[in-house]
């Protein structure tokens, strides 16, 4: 079959009056979607600590690295002490370089390699205010309970480790060798304070450098302590008041905040910046919907003028319309 | 024939190429997906750790981080072009919308193979059909659902215009024939609303891969780091998406000898120059606007990083956008190559090079997390060259298409 063709008329091409109003309408739908660079936060994504709030207070000074937090808080969690690099090298049993999936909490020893400066610190999760990893978690895995306490629900997650990529204190950990993995981060012993009792950390430390207690009692000691002793502590500031959003482990520290690995952070949360920025994009799902029903408009329109020209060939060739 | 074909260079419709299916270089390409997808398997018994070099500093690898967020923008092209047809009144560019929906198509579903293989506890997805689990302020939940539903619904459907074709050819039985007739009588009554559709949600999760990263706050590199991530992410997907449509279509030339429209395919190499140059502007007055760009010269690695990634893509987008360029398809075709690489490198720097975790963490993807992923892509090759094949995709000239193919029919004679 070798159909005659006859001429076809020459497409109309390009943009005519109405189809520059269509593409303005576009462009005017489009300018919705542009984030505001300098509008951080907005109001209303701001988040609070709930009332009776669970907190930790960790004082600097106080600590003498006996580590008695971080055997206690393996045997609390049944997780097995990870021996460090001896395990690949079969010495003698020494302690984990980090955080990981069999470390919930660690002590670490800051040393300044130009003067005398040292201070020990202590690393679990803060359970943020407004965690980043919540809001990260696609979900619901992660989730902001009682008293404030950030736990993690296995039947939920699906090993995604978005909560690794947003946590600004590198804090989840994934069991990487696992079939099952799980994400292993500290839950505040809710399982201890279920049953009345102390998170396993603060129950054990013998000078008493980490506390349990409310937020509101415990930043109010912290006040106490820099009040009593002006030029003690660094910037005469508890750590986690207001930074990154406020979080519910606080920190005393007579060294910079950032040399103990606490990054200066803004009192806005990032968690809170993300949602404005999204909020900001999507308005509650309203741009996407008026984005769809323009595109839909103008879509119609053009794909209706594309079939009567491919039907129209159709007709004069007798090949079959290719949509 | 008469001239009413148009000139004989001029494409007008899509044809099956038809020819061997199992040549050396579709061995070759998969050979290395099977390995890919044999270590996939490994994977899933031996844990990500053994599979890759990601640890819980940078928690996501090549899976995630090329596999999807990179190459996805790479295969906006069904998206990028379609939006110029429809929305943008660029009807001559119908012809090759069939190639670009199959490029998409065949990006996106690699990318959804290989989050498959990345994430951890797959079994816990059915948890995607409980509404009242979604959390609805979770940036990658709305890149899963934007991205399973554009792949599983907008593009099906805007890519079963050739299998439905196919159906309709002499070789099956009449029933598949009138079957296959009246579904593409449904299809052509809802094809706008899936195309509307399949514009929005690419818009969505194209510029969400973006606010990802914007989620890691201080932990990525200031330079890259911005409120306005989204847009320079979907606005990079424009760029290289169309200019990948081009250099997929001038390879596909000159591999099989097809006659190449290169006045129809220059157009888009111009737009996506246009479009690079537009980019370029926003990112270089962003990032001066937020005071960072002495940030950016340093005389460290993100200094060369930036530098590769702003000139990769400003060089080749001002000489495509510039006129001459559409007499020499060869140069444009290098341009355009240089373009996605900058683009791909733009896309890609964020998740990785400038990902800041800090305790002395460190990622190079290791051998088999680089194999595997070689091996999703090889996926999408495989699914490229059986599909140009047997299903009408590639654009021809008219006098082509009617020497070679009775129509719907893919012909085993060569075409040359």
């Amino acid at each position: 079959m070798k159909p005659e063709k006859q001429d076809v008329q020459p497409e109309k091409q390009g943009v005519n009056r109405r189809g520059m109003f269509r593409i303005l309408q576009a462009g005017a739908a489009a300018a919705v979607i542009v984030p505001k660079a300098q509008a951080r936060v907005a109001e209303d994504q701001i988040r609070y600590a709930p009332k009776g709030a669970y907190a930790m207070l960790y004082d600097t000074t106080l600590c003498i690295g006996c580590k008695a937090c971080v055997t206690a808080c393996n045997e609390a969690n049944q997780l097995r002490p990870d021996p460090g690099y001896s395990k690949y090298i079969n010495n003698i049993y020494e302690a984990p370089p980090s955080l990981n999936s069999q470390t919930k909490n660690i002590i670490k020893l800051y040393k300044n390699k130009e003067n005398t400066e040292w201070s020990f610190v202590k690393q679990q999760c803060m359970h943020c205010v407004d965690p980043s990893c919540v809001q990260a978690c696609p979900l619901s895995a992660l989730s902001k309970g009682a008293f404030g306490v950030v736990a993690w629900n296995g039947n939920q997650c699906i090993g995604c480790r978005c909560c690794q990529l947003a946590c600004p204190f590198n804090i989840p950990k994934f069991e990487w060798t696992a079939v099952n993995p799980k994400i292993v981060k500290c839950e505040f012993c809710s399982h201890l304070l279920a049953v009345g009792k102390k998170p396993a950390c603060t129950s054990v430390c013998p000078r008493g450098a980490v506390i349990f207690g409310t937020r509101d009692d415990l930043l109010a000691e912290a006040k106490k302590r820099i009040a009593g002793a002006p030029g003690k502590y660094f910037d005469n500031r508890v750590y986690g008041e207001k930074e990154g959003g406020g979080t519910q482990v606080l920190y005393l520290s007579h060294v910079p905040f950032t040399k103990i690995g606490l990054p200066e952070l803004g009192e806005e949360a990032n968690a809170a910046k993300v949602r404005t920025n999204s909020e900001t994009i999507y308005q509650g799902g309203i741009t996407p919907l008026v984005i769809y029903g323009a595109l839909l408009g103008v879509t119609r329109y053009f794909f209706k003028e594309h079939v009567k020209e491919a039907e129209e060939e159709s007709a004069q060739t007798g090949l079959k319309e290719q949509l | 024939m008469s001239s009413g074909f148009g000139k004989p260079n001029e494409w007008r419709r899509s044809m099956a190429l038809g020819g061997q299916m199992l040549t050396p270089a579709f061995l070759i390409v998969s050979a290395v997906a099977a390995l890919g997808l044999i270590l996939s398997l490994w994977r899933e018994y031996a844990g990500l750790g053994a599979a890759s070099g990601m640890n819980d500093g940078y928690s996501w690898g090549l899976y995630k981080n090329f596999n999807v967020t990179t190459l996805t923008a790479l295969g906006s092209g069904g998206y990028a072009l379609g939006m110029l047809v429809y929305v943008f009144d660029r009807r001559k560019y119908h012809v090759l919308m069939r190639t670009a929906l199959l490029v998409s198509i065949l990006s996106y579903s690699a990318g959804m193979v290989s989050l498959g293989v990345d994430v951890g506890r797959p079994w816990n997805f059915i948890w995607m059909g409980i509404p009242w689990v979604w959390n609805m302020d979770s940036v990658l939940f709305e890149v899963a659902l934007c991205m399973t539903a554009y792949v599983m619904i907008a593009l099906d459907l805007e890519n079963l215009g050739p299998l439905l074709e196919r159906l309709e050819g002499k070789q099956f039985p009449k029933l598949v024939n009138e079957m296959a007739h009246l579904a593409f009588r449904v299809v052509k009554a809802v094809y706008p609303f899936f195309v509307a559709l399949a514009f929005i949600l690419p818009s969505m999760h194209q510029s969400s891969l973006g606010s990802l990263m914007y989620q890691a706050g201080h932990r990525v590199h200031p330079v890259w780091q911005t409120p306005m991530l989204p847009l320079l992410y979907l606005l990079m997907a424009w760029v290289i998406g169309l200019a990948f449509v081009v250099v997929v279509l001038e390879a596909s030339c000159a591999i099989w000898k097809l006659p190449m429209d290169w006045k129809l395919l220059s157009g888009i190499a111009r737009i996506s120059g246009f479009l690079g140059v537009a980019w370029f502007v926003i990112r270089l007055g962003e990032v001066w606007y937020r005071g960072v760009l002495g940030k950016a010269f340093q005389g460290d690695l993100f200094t060369g990083v930036f530098l590769a990634e702003m000139l990769m893509v400003l060089i080749p987008s001002v000489m495509l956008a510039s006129p001459g360029i559409s007499e020499t398809p060869r140069k444009a075709f290098n341009l355009l190559m240089i373009l996605c690489v900058g683009g791909m490198l733009y896309r890609y720097t964020p998740t990785t090079i400038a990902f800041m975790p800090g305790e002395n963490y460190s990622y190079f993807p290791s051998v088999i997390e680089v194999l595997m992923s070689l091996g999703f892509i090889a996926l999408a090759v495989i699914g490229y060259l059986y599909t140009v094949k047997r299903f009408p995709i590639l654009p021809v000239p008219m006098q082509l298409y009617l020497r070679t193919a009775e129509p719907a029919v893919c012909v085993k004679e060569q075409i040359a």
